[in-house]
Protein backbone atom coordinates (compact mmCIF):
# COMPACT_ATOMS: atom_id res chain seq x y z
CA UNK A 1 0.00 0.00 0.00
CA UNK A 2 1.07 3.40 -0.84
CA UNK A 3 2.32 5.34 2.56
CA UNK A 4 2.71 8.85 3.79
CA UNK A 5 6.36 9.68 4.93
CA UNK A 6 6.67 13.00 5.52
CA UNK A 7 4.18 15.76 6.70
CA UNK A 8 5.52 19.66 6.91
CA UNK A 9 4.53 23.60 6.30
CA UNK A 10 5.91 26.44 5.66
CA UNK A 11 5.07 29.59 4.81
CA UNK A 12 5.49 31.68 1.50
CA UNK A 13 6.04 35.13 0.19
CA UNK A 14 6.71 36.39 -3.34
CA UNK A 15 9.46 38.55 -1.67
CA UNK A 16 11.30 35.66 0.07
CA UNK A 17 12.93 35.49 -3.47
CA UNK A 18 11.88 38.52 -5.37
CA UNK A 19 13.60 40.59 -2.74
CA UNK A 20 17.02 38.53 -1.78
CA UNK A 21 18.48 41.66 -0.56
CA UNK A 22 16.07 42.06 2.20
CA UNK A 23 16.30 41.15 5.80
CA UNK A 24 19.53 39.22 5.45
CA UNK A 25 19.50 37.77 8.94
CA UNK A 26 16.19 36.96 9.36
CA UNK A 27 16.55 35.84 5.76
CA UNK A 28 19.75 33.44 6.40
CA UNK A 29 18.09 31.99 9.69
CA UNK A 30 14.73 31.50 7.45
CA UNK A 31 16.24 29.59 4.77
CA UNK A 32 18.59 27.68 6.78
CA UNK A 33 14.94 25.77 8.52
CA UNK A 34 13.84 25.52 4.62
CA UNK A 35 17.07 23.56 4.30
CA UNK A 36 17.12 21.28 6.96
CA UNK A 37 13.19 20.52 5.23
CA UNK A 38 14.50 19.67 2.32
CA UNK A 39 17.17 17.56 3.99
CA UNK A 40 14.34 15.57 5.66
CA UNK A 41 12.13 15.30 2.69
CA UNK A 42 14.66 14.01 0.57
CA UNK A 43 15.78 11.66 3.22
CA UNK A 44 12.08 10.46 3.32
CA UNK A 45 12.53 9.41 -0.48
CA UNK A 46 9.23 10.26 -1.53
CA UNK A 47 7.74 9.60 -4.75
CA UNK A 48 4.95 12.22 -5.12
CA UNK A 49 4.58 15.12 -2.95
CA UNK A 50 0.52 16.67 -1.91
CA UNK A 51 0.78 20.41 -1.65
CA UNK A 52 -1.71 21.99 -0.08
CA UNK A 53 -1.92 25.59 -1.52
CA UNK A 54 -4.24 28.18 -2.27
CA UNK A 55 -4.32 30.44 -5.42
CA UNK A 56 -4.45 34.26 -5.21
CA UNK A 57 -6.51 35.06 -7.69
CA UNK A 58 -4.61 34.07 -10.48
CA UNK A 59 -6.09 30.43 -11.50
CA UNK A 60 -9.46 31.54 -10.45
CA UNK A 61 -11.66 34.99 -10.33
CA UNK A 62 -15.12 35.45 -9.38
CA UNK A 63 -16.27 33.97 -12.57
CA UNK A 64 -15.73 30.49 -11.44
CA UNK A 65 -14.26 30.42 -8.06
CA UNK A 66 -14.04 26.57 -6.20
CA UNK A 67 -13.91 26.40 -2.55
CA UNK A 68 -11.38 23.40 -2.78
CA UNK A 69 -9.41 22.25 -6.19
CA UNK A 70 -7.33 19.58 -7.23
CA UNK A 71 -4.61 19.92 -10.42
CA UNK A 72 -4.37 16.88 -12.49
CA UNK A 73 -2.57 17.93 -15.13
CA UNK A 74 0.78 15.65 -15.95
CA UNK A 75 2.36 19.05 -15.58
CA UNK A 76 2.10 22.77 -13.40
CA UNK A 77 3.79 26.21 -14.25
CA UNK A 78 5.58 27.25 -11.09
CA UNK A 79 6.32 29.89 -11.95
CA UNK A 80 4.76 31.07 -15.74
CA UNK A 81 4.11 34.57 -15.81
CA UNK A 82 5.13 35.28 -12.12
CA UNK A 83 8.78 34.71 -13.45
CA UNK A 84 9.88 38.10 -13.85
CA UNK A 85 8.46 38.98 -10.70
CA UNK A 86 9.77 36.01 -8.59
CA UNK A 87 12.90 35.88 -10.29
CA UNK A 88 12.71 32.49 -10.32
CA UNK A 89 12.99 31.00 -13.97
CA UNK A 90 10.06 29.78 -15.42
CA UNK A 91 9.82 26.15 -15.22
CA UNK A 92 7.15 23.52 -15.76
CA UNK A 93 6.66 21.04 -12.47
CA UNK A 94 5.75 17.18 -13.29
CA UNK A 95 2.35 16.92 -12.22
CA UNK A 96 1.10 13.64 -10.60
CA UNK A 97 -2.46 13.41 -12.88
CA UNK A 98 -3.16 9.72 -12.53
CA UNK A 99 -2.79 9.98 -8.28
CA UNK A 100 -4.90 13.48 -8.72
CA UNK A 101 -7.75 11.36 -10.91
CA UNK A 102 -8.25 9.28 -8.27
CA UNK A 103 -8.66 11.68 -5.54
CA UNK A 104 -10.99 13.49 -7.63
CA UNK A 105 -13.06 10.12 -7.77
CA UNK A 106 -12.72 9.19 -4.57
CA UNK A 107 -13.78 12.07 -2.87
CA UNK A 108 -16.96 12.88 -5.08
CA UNK A 109 -17.43 9.12 -3.37
CA UNK A 110 -16.91 10.65 0.24
CA UNK A 111 -18.75 13.65 0.01
CA UNK A 112 -15.90 15.61 -0.73
CA UNK A 113 -17.08 16.95 -4.45
CA UNK A 114 -13.37 18.91 -5.31
CA UNK A 115 -13.13 20.78 -8.40
CA UNK A 116 -10.83 19.77 -10.91
CA UNK A 117 -8.38 21.88 -12.77
CA UNK A 118 -5.97 20.57 -15.81
CA UNK A 119 -4.44 23.60 -16.00
CA UNK A 120 -2.67 25.55 -12.95
CA UNK A 121 -0.35 28.32 -13.02
CA UNK A 122 1.34 28.93 -9.89
CA UNK A 123 2.76 32.05 -7.87
CA UNK A 124 4.97 32.32 -5.00
CA UNK A 125 2.10 29.85 -3.32
CA UNK A 126 3.99 26.80 -4.71
CA UNK A 127 6.82 27.85 -6.88
CA UNK A 128 9.03 29.80 -3.95
CA UNK A 129 8.31 26.74 -1.30
CA UNK A 130 9.43 24.50 -4.35
CA UNK A 131 12.57 26.67 -5.33
CA UNK A 132 13.88 26.22 -2.06
CA UNK A 133 12.68 22.80 -1.14
CA UNK A 134 12.82 20.92 -4.33
CA UNK A 135 15.01 22.95 -6.91
CA UNK A 136 15.26 19.72 -9.55
CA UNK A 137 11.82 20.03 -10.32
CA UNK A 138 11.58 16.29 -10.59
CA UNK A 139 9.32 14.93 -7.71
CA UNK A 140 5.89 15.14 -9.30
CA UNK A 141 3.37 17.61 -6.96
CA UNK A 142 -0.49 16.69 -6.62
CA UNK A 143 -1.62 20.10 -5.66
CA UNK A 144 -5.26 20.45 -3.84
CA UNK A 145 -6.31 24.38 -3.70
CA UNK A 146 -8.38 25.93 -0.73
CA UNK A 147 -9.95 29.39 -1.50
CA UNK A 148 -8.16 31.19 1.44
CA UNK A 149 -8.13 34.78 -0.30
CA UNK A 150 -11.72 35.73 -1.70
CA UNK A 151 -15.02 34.99 0.91
CA UNK A 152 -16.61 33.36 1.92
CA UNK A 153 -14.10 31.08 2.47
CA UNK A 154 -14.32 27.15 3.26
CA UNK A 155 -14.49 26.48 7.40
CA UNK A 156 -11.22 25.64 8.95
CA UNK A 157 -13.58 22.27 10.29
CA UNK A 158 -13.61 21.63 6.49
CA UNK A 159 -10.49 21.68 5.95
CA UNK A 160 -9.44 19.05 8.83
CA UNK A 161 -12.17 16.77 7.38
CA UNK A 162 -10.47 17.49 3.74
CA UNK A 163 -7.07 16.42 4.88
CA UNK A 164 -8.27 13.19 7.19
CA UNK A 165 -9.86 12.07 4.01
CA UNK A 166 -6.83 12.69 2.29
CA UNK A 167 -5.09 10.78 4.23
CA UNK A 168 -7.69 7.44 4.26
CA UNK A 169 -7.28 8.00 0.22
CA UNK A 170 -3.47 8.05 0.62
CA UNK A 171 -3.56 4.92 2.74
CA UNK A 172 -5.76 3.25 0.49
CA UNK A 173 -3.70 3.35 -2.56
CA UNK A 174 -2.74 0.01 -3.80
CA UNK A 175 0.47 0.76 -4.81
CA UNK A 176 3.60 1.24 -3.14
CA UNK A 177 4.25 5.25 -3.70
CA UNK A 178 5.61 6.86 -0.65
CA UNK A 179 3.93 10.60 0.04
CA UNK A 180 4.84 13.65 0.89
CA UNK A 181 2.75 16.22 2.08
CA UNK A 182 3.77 19.87 1.86
CA UNK A 183 1.30 22.85 3.52
CA UNK A 184 2.37 26.83 2.67
CA UNK A 185 0.72 30.03 3.43
CA UNK A 186 0.24 31.69 6.70
CA UNK A 187 1.61 32.36 9.18
CA UNK A 188 0.29 36.15 10.49
CA UNK A 189 -0.22 38.54 7.59
CA UNK A 190 -2.31 41.63 5.90
CA UNK A 191 -1.92 42.54 2.75
CA UNK A 192 -3.85 44.41 0.40
CA UNK A 193 -5.71 46.17 3.73
CA UNK A 194 -5.33 49.13 5.11
CA UNK A 195 -2.67 47.97 7.61
CA UNK A 196 -0.56 46.13 4.94
CA UNK A 197 2.12 44.54 6.41
CA UNK A 198 1.61 44.15 9.77
CA UNK A 199 2.28 40.65 11.81
CA UNK A 200 0.87 39.77 14.95
CA UNK A 201 4.30 37.60 16.39
CA UNK A 202 1.72 36.94 19.45
CA UNK A 203 -0.71 34.69 16.58
CA UNK A 204 2.26 33.57 15.01
CA UNK A 205 3.63 31.94 18.31
CA UNK A 206 0.26 30.69 19.43
CA UNK A 207 -0.02 28.97 16.16
CA UNK A 208 3.02 27.08 16.38
CA UNK A 209 2.88 26.31 20.07
CA UNK A 210 0.01 24.55 19.90
CA UNK A 211 0.92 22.52 16.84
CA UNK A 212 3.93 21.48 19.25
CA UNK A 213 2.00 20.57 22.08
CA UNK A 214 0.29 18.10 18.59
CA UNK A 215 -2.95 20.14 20.01
CA UNK A 216 -3.12 21.41 15.89
CA UNK A 217 -7.11 20.30 16.02
CA UNK A 218 -7.71 23.56 17.94
CA UNK A 219 -7.15 25.62 14.85
CA UNK A 220 -9.83 23.79 13.19
CA UNK A 221 -12.18 25.25 15.51
CA UNK A 222 -11.23 28.81 14.65
CA UNK A 223 -13.55 31.16 12.72
CA UNK A 224 -12.93 33.37 9.77
CA UNK A 225 -13.37 36.66 12.02
CA UNK A 226 -10.90 34.86 14.52
CA UNK A 227 -8.52 34.68 11.95
CA UNK A 228 -8.86 37.79 9.92
CA UNK A 229 -8.53 39.96 13.58
CA UNK A 230 -5.63 37.97 14.92
CA UNK A 231 -3.68 36.72 11.85
CA UNK A 232 -4.70 39.01 9.56
CA UNK A 233 -6.25 38.09 5.49
CA UNK A 234 -3.21 35.93 4.86
CA UNK A 235 -3.45 34.38 7.84
CA UNK A 236 -6.35 32.72 6.07
CA UNK A 237 -4.18 30.55 4.58
CA UNK A 238 -4.14 28.48 7.58
CA UNK A 239 -6.56 26.17 6.32
CA UNK A 240 -3.75 24.84 4.49
CA UNK A 241 -1.15 23.88 7.12
CA UNK A 242 -4.91 22.77 8.66
CA UNK A 243 -5.48 20.18 6.21
CA UNK A 244 -1.39 18.71 6.80
CA UNK A 245 -2.19 18.79 10.57
CA UNK A 246 -5.58 16.40 10.03
CA UNK A 247 -3.59 14.30 8.00
CA UNK A 248 -1.31 13.49 11.24
CA UNK A 249 -3.39 14.12 14.30
CA UNK A 250 -1.89 14.18 17.78
CA UNK A 251 1.58 14.69 16.29
CA UNK A 252 3.61 17.05 18.08
CA UNK A 253 5.06 19.93 15.53
CA UNK A 254 9.11 20.70 15.30
CA UNK A 255 9.61 24.34 14.82
CA UNK A 256 12.18 24.70 11.98
CA UNK A 257 12.05 28.40 12.03
CA UNK A 258 9.94 31.20 12.77
CA UNK A 259 10.97 34.60 11.88
CA UNK A 260 8.45 37.72 11.61
CA UNK A 261 10.09 39.29 8.84
CA UNK A 262 8.86 42.86 8.22
CA UNK A 263 10.31 43.04 4.56
CA UNK A 264 8.34 40.18 3.47
CA UNK A 265 5.32 41.21 5.14
CA UNK A 266 4.88 37.76 6.90
CA UNK A 267 4.99 35.86 10.25
CA UNK A 268 7.31 32.86 8.54
CA UNK A 269 6.87 29.54 9.76
CA UNK A 270 8.38 26.39 9.26
CA UNK A 271 7.27 23.52 10.82
CA UNK A 272 8.12 19.23 10.37
CA UNK A 273 5.47 16.49 11.70
CA UNK A 274 6.85 13.80 12.78
CA UNK A 275 4.79 10.62 10.79
CA UNK B 1 -23.90 47.12 -6.59
CA UNK B 2 -21.85 44.18 -7.40
CA UNK B 3 -18.29 44.60 -6.93
CA UNK B 4 -17.40 41.92 -10.00
CA UNK B 5 -16.33 44.66 -12.60
CA UNK B 6 -14.55 46.52 -10.42
CA UNK B 7 -12.28 43.10 -9.23
CA UNK B 8 -12.83 42.35 -12.85
CA UNK B 9 -10.44 45.69 -13.84
CA UNK B 10 -7.83 44.61 -11.39
CA UNK B 11 -7.59 40.85 -12.64
CA UNK B 12 -7.81 42.09 -16.01
CA UNK B 13 -4.29 44.22 -15.25
CA UNK B 14 -2.80 41.25 -12.72
CA UNK B 15 -3.52 38.62 -15.41
CA UNK B 16 -1.25 40.76 -18.13
CA UNK B 17 1.18 41.72 -14.93
CA UNK B 18 0.90 45.57 -15.20
CA UNK B 19 0.99 47.72 -12.27
CA UNK B 20 -0.56 51.03 -11.96
CA UNK B 21 -0.53 54.37 -9.81
CA UNK B 22 -4.11 54.75 -10.96
CA UNK B 23 -6.43 53.62 -13.81
CA UNK B 24 -8.24 56.30 -15.85
CA UNK B 25 -11.34 56.73 -17.64
CA UNK B 26 -9.76 55.82 -20.93
CA UNK B 27 -8.55 52.74 -19.41
CA UNK B 28 -12.44 51.57 -18.28
CA UNK B 29 -14.03 51.36 -21.36
CA UNK B 30 -16.52 48.60 -21.22
CA UNK B 31 -16.06 48.04 -17.50
CA UNK B 32 -19.94 48.43 -15.67
CA UNK B 33 -18.52 50.62 -13.14
CA UNK B 34 -20.02 52.99 -10.79
CA UNK B 35 -19.32 56.61 -10.43
CA UNK B 36 -17.67 55.92 -7.23
CA UNK B 37 -15.81 52.79 -8.25
CA UNK B 38 -14.53 54.89 -11.17
CA UNK B 39 -13.11 58.11 -9.14
CA UNK B 40 -11.55 55.10 -6.13
CA UNK B 41 -9.60 53.64 -9.24
CA UNK B 42 -8.63 57.29 -11.41
CA UNK B 43 -7.09 58.51 -7.70
CA UNK B 44 -5.52 55.52 -6.69
CA UNK B 45 -6.84 55.34 -3.32
CA UNK B 46 -6.19 52.31 -2.09
CA UNK B 47 -8.44 52.08 0.90
CA UNK B 48 -11.65 53.71 -0.68
CA UNK B 49 -11.06 50.23 -3.15
CA UNK B 50 -10.89 48.25 -0.55
CA UNK B 51 -14.11 49.74 1.25
CA UNK B 52 -15.59 49.24 -1.99
CA UNK B 53 -14.55 45.45 -2.10
CA UNK B 54 -12.14 45.53 -4.19
CA UNK B 55 -10.21 41.92 -3.29
CA UNK B 56 -6.70 42.99 -1.37
CA UNK B 57 -4.77 40.19 -3.30
CA UNK B 58 -5.12 42.06 -6.55
CA UNK B 59 -4.78 45.62 -5.12
CA UNK B 60 -1.70 44.87 -3.42
CA UNK B 61 -0.64 42.85 -6.79
CA UNK B 62 -1.99 46.14 -9.32
CA UNK B 63 -1.01 48.78 -7.38
CA UNK B 64 2.49 47.44 -5.83
CA UNK B 65 4.37 50.10 -6.47
CA UNK B 66 2.41 52.21 -3.76
CA UNK B 67 3.73 50.17 -1.19
CA UNK B 68 6.97 50.89 0.56
CA UNK B 69 7.70 47.10 0.87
Amino acid sequence: MASLVAACMTSHAPNMTATPAAAPEQRARFLAGLAEMRRRLVAARPDLVIMFVNDHVQNFFYDNLPAYCVGVGDTHWAPKGAASFLKIPQRQVPGAGAWGKALLAAGLEAGFDLAVSHDLEFWDDVSVPAHFLMPEGTLPILPVLTNCVAPPLPTPRRSWALGQFIRRFVDAQPGHERVAMIATGGISHWIGVPNTGHISPEWDRWVLDTIADGRGEELAGLTWEQIERDGGNGGQEIRNWISVLAAVPGVKGEVLAYEPVKEWLTGCGAVWMQV
Amino acid sequence: MSDYHLNRVLYDRAREHKMAESIGPDELTGYDLTAEERAALAAGDLDALFRLGANPYLIRRVFRRRYAL
